[in-house]
């Protein structure tokens, strides 16, 4: 009898989905419709007890982690100085260290108000993934399917959150940013917030998708964050869209080079673009997963 | 939006699917590559039952309206269909009360004071009390039985009626009280294409007389299928003595459809597709096989006997017969019909625990072997499912258990008959004949709850088509010697069934699994797959 148990529960396991995501057999899918989506409810990761809890973690756990597993290096956080209001982190993304690396590195007053924008279907559809990730990062979910924006991002910046958003909707697969959605820019300028650039560079290198953990020997990534971008007046949100582009490819530039040279070129339109050469993808892989150069040690002024 | 039916090709994401299998039910696994045919989703029922009743009645096809073919001073007779139909029985109110009371508040209004109410079970076994008050609720019931609501007897001979022969020779003979009316309504449930329409009256409230000349054997070889009216020589038949039955009464017929809710909501896996199991679902399957199993074989078969189909009505025609019958096929169709490519050399079936002959019964190896190879083989349009010569893979336990109240005559086709011939010609010619007028199984038919003497023949000649057709018909789970009775292979598991036909199939067959319950009707064109 429990043999023929053990039988049953093995057969019904093989329909089981920890992520309850329906995975159709292929013949079946034209013919499949996907529940509706629910939007989990995240709003106790935003309580007061959530975001102390999450402090703790990040400032008591990753932060000292992310620093031992990789060589960080930080600039252009003086820009949040003249803020004070909710602002869109905007940044490129490669990487699931994306998150970790923003998070880790803003002041505890931006931190304790910033909630990340994530992919609903990724990481809101099990219920373990979800609560995971809304509490220690504070997650919310996008829907990325070409469905109408939620009303949550826009709630969030009225109650005076910042969002941190990906507008790339998911991670490179070559290390080089892919096109931009506008979606950032839309909720920029409906809510009227000013939009920060953050340039992430060596991410890809240190932990490519497919990775769970950075590689040994504290890869270098460096994070950048760049002057806020605002909507003009007379400017349409799809212009904020390419401006918000623009500043994050100068912003790459800028970490590669220096910020003289970034600037020359972008006057003069001759940014490298940040979507990487038209080569082989190979060769794309290839120079991204070397990652930044390594910071040189300062010259020693004794010997 | 109900989804269409559809065919699904296994592959590597296929979870494993369910199977029927008599009282009980599990997963199994398919190789690759095997083709499942999914019946349509349920489609939605009528907004108001009511309100379409009489919308029928008042607007009837092709004939006046019901209010005025009623007077004061007539014969009305309601004839209505056993409790072979709806399978499982509906959720009540069953669809045939609610038409019957309407049509009874017409006839009142008329000022109609003679009216019978006639369970047109033919040769099926008579329904009791309980059973005819289910059907026809409690208020029909109280006004009119016994005397008025009454179970058809095909061996009254007084009460019989013999109206002349067709072109082809074949008598026409029901019952005298339906023929004598001013006005027969005959009060339908269309489960599947095969019902309504003349079968409802020239077969339902037929005599052996009359019933012999298409419940043979060489007439249900050649109903290909009985699923498919124009190509079905036991319909042609029905139609030939329905055209000699309208001759000699005004037959107003109202014929109902139904939706795909064959089970209860609790079982919603049954009618879920595998791969859109919610945990509940999954954790309800867990908890109902384990509990079905473990119960005793008394218990099981009540708690199945029990289950009620909260089926939806899609539709009411009512009128002249055959115009009221194609608006019915043109609902089953869209409930049922599943385009299918090409045959296969396999076909699979699960069979569930009830067919029309046995509710509130057991369903012994012959009833089990009709439902399989009579009914779920015939589900098709066009050309069978499986290929000429190929083989049939059935699920069920057939267990060698009768019923000697519903089941006398059965327990001995089983033993005298079969185990002489399990040739449909054969037997029809030698023994045929002998169960029919057997004095006891008439006695029986008549006065307790017993199906007719003859009534394990037809169940056998249902077979004829498939078992014409077919190479190989192997049974898995089945008990041994009553399989081996039939003439047929028991296999202990489906991997050894499709063993066993690599004899006949090869060792890469085609495989096609049709999953029913609920209903699907198969539309198969082109060449083998």
């Amino acid at each position: 009898m429990s043999s023929s148990l053990v039988r049953d529960v093995k057969q019904v396991a093989r329909g089981w989905r920890w992520t309850h995501r329906q995975l159709p057999p292929r013949s079946a899918e034209p013919h499949h419709v996907f529940p509706e989506a629910r939007e989990f409810p995240t709003d106790w990761a935003r309580s007061r007890v959530a975001v102390a809890a999450r402090e703790a973690i990040l400032r008591g756990g990753l932060t000292p982690l992310v620093r031992h597993e990789t060589t960080l290096r930080v600039e252009g956080l003086d820009v949040l100085d003249d803020l004070d209001g909710p602002v869109i982190f905007v940044a490129n993304h490669s990487s699931h260290l994306d998150t970790a690396l923003l998070l880790t590195t803003l002041p505890p007053e931006w931190l304790r108000r910033v909630a990340v924008g994530a992919a609903a279907d990724y990481f809101f559809d099990a219920w373990w993934r979800a609560v995971g990730s809304a509490l220690v990062f504070a997650t919310f979910p996008i829907e990325r399917g070409g469905v109408g924006l939620s009303e949550t991002p826009t709630k969030l910046l009225a109650q005076g959150w910042s969002l941190v958003m990906f507008p790339e909707g998911t991670r490179s697969p070559d290390g080089w940013t892919r096109r931009f959605r506008l979606g950032a820019a839309y909720l920029a300028a409906q809510a009227g917030v000013p939009v920060v650039p953050v340039a992430l560079r060596g991410s890809f290198a240190a932990m490519p998708r497919g990775r769970g953990w950075p590689k040994p020997g504290r890869p270098p990534v460096h994070v950048r964050y760049g002057r806020p971008l605002r909507l003009q007046p007379g400017e349409e949100p799809r212009a904020l869209g390419g401006r918000i582009a623009s500043a994050l490819g100068t912003l790459l530039d800028e970490d590669r080079t220096d910020w003289y040279a970034a600037q020359l070129r972008a006057a003069g339109g001759g940014t490298p673009a940040s979507s990487g050469p038209d080569v082989a993808r190979w060769r794309r892989v290839w120079e991204s997963s070397a990652g930044p150069a390594p910071v040189r040690r300062r010259p020693r002024a004794w010997r | 939006m109900p989804r269409p039916g559809f065919v699904l090709e296994v592959d590597e994401r296929t979870p494993p699917l369910l199977v029927h299998s008599g009282e009980s039910f599990r997963l199994q696994d398919f190789p690759l590559g095997s083709r499942v045919i999914y019946p349509p989703e349920s489609l939605p029922g009528v907004p108001d039952v009511d309100e379409a009743i009489e919308q029928a009645l008042l607007h009837p096809l092709d004939s006046e309206p019901l209010p005025s073919l009623l007077r004061a001073g007539m014969r009305l007779t309601i004839a209505f269909d056993d409790l072979s139909l709806p399978l499982p029985p509906m959720r009540k109110p069953d669809i045939r009360q609610r038409v019957i009371e309407h049509v009874l508040e017409h006839a009142a209004r008329a000022g109609v004071d003679d009216v019978q109410i006639i369970a047109a079970n033919a040769l099926h076994r008579r329904m009791t009390p309980d059973e005819l008050k289910a059907i026809v609720g409690e208020r029909v019931f109280r006004s009119f039985f016994p005397d008025n609501l009454v179970n058809f007897d095909a061996e009254d001979r007084a009460n019989l009626a013999h109206l002349g022969m067709t072109e082809e020779n074949e008598d026409v003979e029901i019952s005298k009280r339906a023929a004598e009316s001013d006005l027969l309504v005959y009060v339908n449930v269309n489960l599947v294409a095969m019902d309504g329409g003349w079968k409802s009256t020239a077969i339902g409230l037929a005599s052996y007389n009359s019933l012999r000349h298409h419940h043979n054997s060489h007439t249900m070889v050649h109903s290909r299928s009985f699923m498919d009216r124009h190509k079905s020589q036991l319909h042609s038949s029905a139609w030939r003595m329905g055209r000699v039955l309208s001759g000699h009464v005004k037959v107003f017929q109202i014929e109902t459809t139904l939706n795909n809710d064959a089970f209860p909501s609790q079982y919603g896996f049954l009618t879920k597709r595998e791969w859109e199991w919610s945990m509940r679902d999954q954790a309800t399957f867990l908890g109902a096989k384990r509990g079905i199993d473990l119960m005793p074989a008394k218990a099981r078969r009540k708690l199945f006997q029990s289950m009620e189909a909260p089926y939806l009505v899609t539709g009411i025609s009512a009128g002249a017969v055959e115009p009221v019958h194609d608006a019915t096929l043109e609902r089953v169709h869209r409930q049922q019909l599943v385009d299918v490519d090409g045959q296969s050399d396999v076909l699979v079936l699960g069979l569930p625990y009830l067919c029309p002959y046995n509710v509130n019964s057991v369903m012994n190896p012959i009833l089990a072997a009709c439902l399989g190879l009579g009914y779920f083989f015939n589900m098709y349009v066009g050309q069978p499912l499986v290929r000429k010569g190929g083989a049939i893979i059935l699920n069920h336990p057939v267990p060698w258990e009768f019923s000697t109240l519903h089941h006398p005559s059965y327990v001995d086709f089983f033993d005298e008959v079969l185990s002489v011939s399990t040739d449909p010609k054969v037997i029809e010619q030698k023994f045929e004949e002998q169960y029919a007028t057997d004095p006891w199984y008439i006695h029986l038919y008549r006065t307790s709850y017993a199906y007719h003497g003859v009534h394990p023949f037809y169940m056998w000649y249902w077979c004829a088509h498939a078992l014409d057709h077919v190479g190989d018909v192997i049974w898995v789970g089945g008990d041994r010697r009553a399989v081996a009775r039939m003439g047929m292979r028991s296999a202990s598991s489906f991997a050894d069934a499709l063993e066993m036909a690599s004899d006949t199939v090869g060792r890469s067959p085609s495989i096609t699994y049709l999953h029913s319950p609920p209903h699907v009707l198969a539309r198969v064109n082109g060449s083998h797959s």
